[in-house]
């Protein structure tokens, strides 16, 4: 019996271990690659360990494209971040306590979501190129709130709907604005969620590529549209090319280990409370 | 209103409990509508003007023919375009076919890994945390990262993948530039970025699942299989809904990893509906009939999410 056991755990080990090289082996792969020479890359068989590590190809990809790439992605994250919480945080508050629109506002809310980005893209190319707003920062910000707000809203609205209402009643009848109950209040006691809804909000608008494609050219250009210009050049530079790809995935792998229970959660619109 | 619900004839402790949580509501509702409004307000017209305003703009678009390569002015068409691409147009169908072929097998592949990776993740103890926040790397990473690994990675010459299966005698194909294998390709980076997302998700629904309903399952003898299919299934199944809902609409759209990785070829191998849609309006300029391919992805998705919802609502009701 005891050796069963032993078999057993030794046999889901062994599972886990593999799941975790076949997941994980491909990432550390290309961060390797960032410290690779050229002629590193392209050896026959492939050196899994490059020769010296040093952040040459780290310097030169952000002195080029790449700088100015990681400026753009930080902007147009935060600054959709922004906004996306500062009417989506609102929105959560209402739909949870008050049921707005009853069942049908949150659901239409949910289903602009699951919209596929080339439905809207089309139309949004051609209304801000009317705008004359195409290819600055303004587009992927107001574009870029057509996946956030419904995230924002959605994930923000299950910290409400947890929180007891005793709190905010009792303000009420003390004297306190509907207002004043849901900044001192409610606000600070969703504020993890709030904060945790703000680091995914950032993930999606920064890891975004479809839209950013379409709506800007040469004056912006996010890192995921930096990277494919990248591969798609005429001298490939797979130093630089795995450098600001490690700048791109690094502080969202350490988001991922870090707010773990949460990203279950945001990924499946609170489905999952983790 | 209230009194209303106090005197409902259900009876029943049930009843009076659920009436007595009504009142609270009630009276919000009565007292409110102005600030429970204007919260919302800010958020309706945002997703209006981003969302509904661009989709009846391009309603109309879809309507027209735009070139802006060699015709500007738009010249109203009617259903032109539509019937164009269901009917005359030899790329339309061939691509929404691949759409539809990666979300099949996806779903299904992921689905079926994700819960066996859900099962052996529950044995774990303590350690299920930090595995957990592991396999959530590749989820959280941007599609053209995972790309980018791919053109590293399924290099026929350099690449370190075909290299390790020549060490175990196995011949790899051409990932990305043979004609029969490339979707398949796509569909495996997929899989790859995806899998750990169901797993988690079947891991955590896994352990909702009462324990009671399996010792008698186990006392009445029912075997390993007999317990899945009649238990396990069962009370997974609105979570199943809901993960094949999020993976279904999620795959459809998959476009990043094509563009970077294949760029649609070779020849048209990896040329799906949201590929074939960028080509037209992106490449090709004629953003009428983009708009027009767009809509009818529109539908196809707002009827397959229907028909996935309406399940969803039966099982749950």
């Amino acid at each position: 019996m005891r050796r069963r056991r032993i078999v057993e755990r030794a046999a889901t080990w062994l599972v886990v271990l593999a799941a975790l090289a076949f997941f994980l082996l491909p990432v550390i792969w290309i961060v390797l690659t960032s410290f690779k020479s050229q002629r590193e890359v392209f050896s026959y068989p492939p050196v899994f360990l490059p020769e010296q590590i040093d952040f040459r190809h780290y310097s030169a990809a952000l002195g080029g494209t790449g700088g100015k790439a990681l400026k753009d992605s930080l902007v147009v994250a935060s600054a959709n971040t922004f906004l996306s919480l500062l009417v989506g945080v609102p929105t959560a508050y209402s739909l949870s306590r008050f049921r707005v629109g009853g069942q049908h506002l949150a659901f239409w809310i949910l289903s602009i979501r699951m919209f596929p980005p080339v439905a809207s893209a089309i139309p949004l190319f051609l209304l801000f190129r009317n705008w004359q707003l195409l290819d600055t920062y303004w587009a992927l910000i107001i574009a870029y709130l057509t996946f956030n707000i419904p995230f924002v809203v959605w994930f923000v609205k299950g910290f409400f709907d947890d929180l007891p209402r005793d709190l905010e009643e009792a303000a009420l009848v003390d004297g306190a604005s509907r207002w004043k109950a849901f900044t001192g209040i409610a606000l600070r006691l969703a504020l993890p969620g709030v904060v945790t809804s703000a680091l995914l909000a950032f993930v999606f608008s920064w890891n975004e590529f479809l839209l950013a494609l379409f709506l800007t050219r040469s004056n912006v250009r996010t890192l995921p549209v930096a990277l494919s210009n990248l591969v798609g050049g005429h001298e490939i530079l797979w130093g630089q090319i795995g450098a600001l790809t490690a700048i791109a995935i690094l502080p969202v792998i350490v988001l991922a280990l870090v707010f773990q229970r949460y990203v279950v959660r945001g990924l499946t619109f609170g489905a999952i409370k983790g | 209103m209230a009194r209303a619900n106090r005197r409902e004839p259900v009876g029943g402790a049930g009843a009076a409990a659920a009436a007595a949580a009504r009142v609270p509501r009630a009276r919000h509702r009565r007292r409110l509508p102005l600030f429970a409004w204007l919260m919302v307000l800010p958020a309706v017209a945002v997703l209006l003007a981003v969302t509904v305003y661009p989709l009846v703009y391009s309603l109309r678009e879809s309507f027209y023919r735009i070139e802006l390569t060699f015709s500007p002015t738009p010249e109203w068409v009617g259903f032109k375009n539509y019937v164009d691409a269901l009917t005359n147009d030899p790329r339309f169908w061939p691509a929404m076919g691949r759409s539809l072929y990666l979300v099949a097998f996806g779903v299904a592949i992921e689905l079926t890994l994700g819960f066996g990776l859900a099962v052996v993740l529950n044995r774990l103890g303590r350690p299920r945390t930090l595995v957990t926040a592991l396999l959530l790397v590749p989820v959280m990473i941007a599609p053209v990262a995972v790309a980018i690994e791919g053109v590293v990675i399924f290099n026929n010459s350099w690449g370190p993948l075909n290299y390790l299966l020549s060490k175990i005698g196995i011949d790899g194909p051409v990932w990305l530039g043979d004609r029969s294998v490339a979707l398949n390709t796509i569909l495996l980076a997929d899989v790859w970025q995806w899998t750990p997302f169901v797993a988690i998700i079947m891991a955590a629904g896994l352990r909702t699942l009462p324990e009671e309903v399996y010792e008698a399952a186990a006392v009445d003898g029912a075997g390993r299989w007999r317990t899945f299919r009649t238990l396990t299934l069962p009370l997974l199944q609105p979570l199943i809904i809901v993960t094949v809902l999020i993976r279904a609409m999620d795959i459809f759209k998959t476009f990043d990893t094509i563009f970077v990785m294949t760029g649609g070829g070779p020849g048209s191998a990896t040329e799906t509906a949201s590929f074939y849609t960028y080509l037209q309006g992106l490449r090709f300029f004629s953003f009428g009939y983009a708009a027009a391919i767009s809509y009818i992805q529109l539908i196809i998705i707002t009827v397959i999410a229907t028909i996935l919802v309406r399940r969803m609502r039966k099982g749950l009701g």
